[in-house]
């Protein structure tokens, strides 16, 4: 079953934006958090079991509801999974005792199941609760809500009445709620932003609202490949990051109301934005330039291989730079 | 007769005076230094020195002793001269350092004593913890608090609990620009008190620190500084409009801090409020000239409004006024890559990162 299938277009944006508002909830961005009814990943993979520090680990579904249970060979903890975080890896969110849980195991497909989330591998628990998930803070859960739904998070408190799973058009957009409602009533609207006007430093800093933004990274002083999943950061760091040019800005390469592109070569034409003057041509190859000058890098932990955006001539041997 | 005896007394006289050899007073001064003849030794290697000014020992000799002597002006001459011939000896700037810190010389002080920091080899432990402390004393006397306190935190967690410590990190703490021997006795209570708030903050006893952060202000509820102190420790785990209230009440009791005043703004640009902070910036940065962060704040803003000329003159300025501050080039960073120069963008972000990676490294020290 598709995941995509499961979403809905943008209500009513898409009167006018027709494409963009019946692409993007099924993009990532749009599916990024799963309610127990959207829970895909887990309805297509049932009876998921593991075994780690002693405790073991199951996800099956019971009577319509995923449930997560952890037990030590006598006691056995069991919890409803009410939120999924992400895509095609996923992180659960559990509530226990009027808290918020990150699950200690989460599923990965690379690992062909669920595996040690993605931080928690030095964590030894000692209970069954430490062994279910690590309790997250509440700026954490705030900050969990902030990127991953809409209308989740008001004035930087924690919203879940008015929650809505993925993001939506105003999450981005803001001020498309006021434009629409003004429309609809026949009164005049204010526009929102035009987001694409942004050039590449301004538009590192509004994604990296979610993805983390250079500052972010360097304050929380995540170094080596850790940092390759903070894509503003390794952006920012490459030679060609010229941040007042809309060439090499996040929305250059990535149109996020639509799906990430995987094919390597079609990336070019953004390469090819810059790199079209002899001088600046490149001697190797004229095609798939993303291959060579952005390279895999796994992400320790979390099973997962993510493209460096750091965008530099790699060299046999170089190491992975910062 | 006369004459015969003149030129015999002149001669004579010429015997007497004549000049010892440079290896003759190496030699006298070094006895007089074993024989623990401190005012005899050193002014036999300064005449020494005078016939061989290339010799490095003799300047390291006339360093240590006067700085035991507490000739600190003589001293930090010495030591100038003794790092001019080997500026790869981390005890030659370190002792230079705190010989300006003791003349008042408070910016080559720090200077000088963070090149010792830094070339670190040979540093005997003893001495790089003397330099350590001075350098976060000299830190807050030139106004950098920010910078400082973390500079104490390596000493709080070693347990040391010398007055002399606590009354740094009061002063700190409440942001007052002195060392702790230029306290005033009637504000050395006050001062204390903050240096014992702030040392339970930072072991962690959080039983103990609310509680003496609500004495701290029942006991001075109108010392400038007090509530800017609270401020910080609120921001740490609690929502930021508690921190505002407390930098209201600061500003209430000292209207002119720049400090308070930039800190509001700071925090409702992060709230996405730069349009309402913009007024309350600019008159914290023209309010304080000499407040890095009241400059930074309303640099970070006009970059945002795209004013980024201006932005960037007020964001050099902060720079200028703590240039170990990583926040401060980051935001140079930004403006400058939005303002296409390119290379100076690139300059501030690896200083941000090296800056970040060395606070990473120096906070177990």
């Amino acid at each position: 079953m598709c995941l995509a299938l499961s979403a809905q277009p943008a209500a009513k944006c898409v009167n006018c934006h027709s494409a963009e508002a019946r692409s993007q909830p099924h993009t990532p961005m749009g599916i990024g958090l799963q309610l127990p009814a959207e829970q895909l990943v887990l309805k297509q993979h049932s009876g998921l079991t593991f075994q780690a520090n002693g405790y073991k680990y199951v996800i099956e579904n019971k009577d319509g509801v995923n449930l997560y249970t952890v037990s030590d060979g006598t006691n056995s903890l069991a919890l409803p999974i009410r939120y999924a975080f992400g895509v095609t890896s996923q992180t659960f969110v559990l509530e226990h005792g009027g808290h918020f849980y990150e699950s200690l195991v989460s599923y990965y497909p690379n690992a062909n199941g669920l595996a040690i989330t993605m931080g928690s591998e030095r964590v030894r628990p000692r209970t069954l609760v430490e062994a279910m998930g690590r309790e997250a803070p509440e700026d954490e859960i705030v900050s969990c809500f902030g990127c991953h739904s809409s209308g989740g998070v008001i004035q930087g408190k924690l919203a879940l009445q008015s929650m809505k799973p993925g993001l939506d058009c105003e999450h981005c957009h803001s001020g498309s709620n006021a434009h629409m409602e003004a429309l609809s009533q026949g009164k005049p609207a204010a526009i929102p932003k035009k987001l694409g006007d942004m050039a590449a430093e301004d538009m590192s800093t509004f994604c990296g609202g979610c993805h983390r933004t250079w500052d972010t990274v360097v304050r929380m002083k995540v170094w080596g490949e850790l940092n390759v999943r903070f894509q503003p950061y390794r952006l920012a760091n490459s030679k060609c990051f010229l941040g007042n040019d809309k060439r090499i800005s996040c929305t250059a390469c990535h149109n996020p109301h639509a799906d990430l592109v995987r094919d390597d070569a079609g990336y070019d034409r953004n390469c090819l934005a810059c790199h079209s003057a002899p001088q600046k041509t490149c001697p190797v190859a004229t095609a798939k330039c993303v291959t060579c000058h952005m390279p895999k890098v796994e992400l320790p932990g979390s099973h997962s291989v993510f493209t460096d955006h750091q965008i530099r001539i790699v060299r046999p041997g170089d190491r992975y730079p910062n | 007769m006369k004459v015969l005896a003149r030129v015999f007394l002149s001669s004579i006289a010429l015997l007497a005076a004549s000049p010892a050899t440079f290896e003759e007073l190496a030699s006298q001064a070094t006895a007089a230094r074993e024989a623990n003849n401190i005012p005899k030794a050193i002014d036999l290697y300064r005449q020494a020195l005078q016939l061989k000014p290339a010799w490095t020992e003799g300047w390291w000799f006339l360093g240590t002793l006067s700085y035991d002597a507490d000739q600190y002006q003589s001293g930090a001459q010495a030591f100038a001269e003794f790092v001019k011939l080997d500026d790869k000896v981390a005890m030659g700037w370190g002792f230079l350092g705190l010989c300006e810190f003791e003349t008042g010389d408070r910016q080559h002080s720090l200077e000088h004593i963070r090149r010792a920091l830094e070339i670190r080899t040979g540093l005997e432990p003893s001495m790089e913890q003397v330099l350590r402390f001075h350098e976060a004393l000299v830190l807050t006397r030139l106004g950098l608090f920010d910078q400082a306190m973390p500079r104490f935190m390596p000493f709080v967690r070693r347990g040391v609990r010398d007055p002399t410590l606590i009354s740094g990190i009061g002063l700190t703490a409440l942001r007052q620009p002195m060392l702790p021997g230029e306290v005033p006795a009637a504000q050395q209570p006050l001062i204390a008190a903050a240096g014992q708030t702030a040392y339970l903050w930072m072991t962690g006893d959080t039983a103990k620190t609310e509680p003496a952060f609500h004495a701290l202000i029942e006991t001075y509820p109108k010392a400038p500084g007090v509530h800017y102190f609270y401020a910080t420790y609120l921001l740490s785990f609690r929502p930021a409009e508690e921190a505002v209230a407390e930098l209201k009440h600061e500003l209430e009791v000292n209207p002119r801090s720049a400090d308070a005043r930039a800190m509001i703004a700071l925090l409702m640009v992060r709230a996405g409020l730069s349009s309402a902070a913009t007024p309350l910036a600019r008159q914290a940065a023209e309010g304080g000239p000499t407040s890095p962060m009241a400059q930074y704040t309303y640099g970070l803003i006009l970059a945002g409004n795209g004013e980024l000329p201006q932005a960037i003159e007020h964001l050099e300025a902060a720079e200028r006024l703590d240039p170990a501050s990583v926040e401060y080039h980051m935001g140079l960073a930004s403006a400058y890559s939005k303002a296409g120069r390119h290379e100076d963008a690139r300059r501030e972000r690896k200083t941000s990162i090296a800056l970040a990676r060395e606070s990473d490294s120096s906070g177990s020290r």
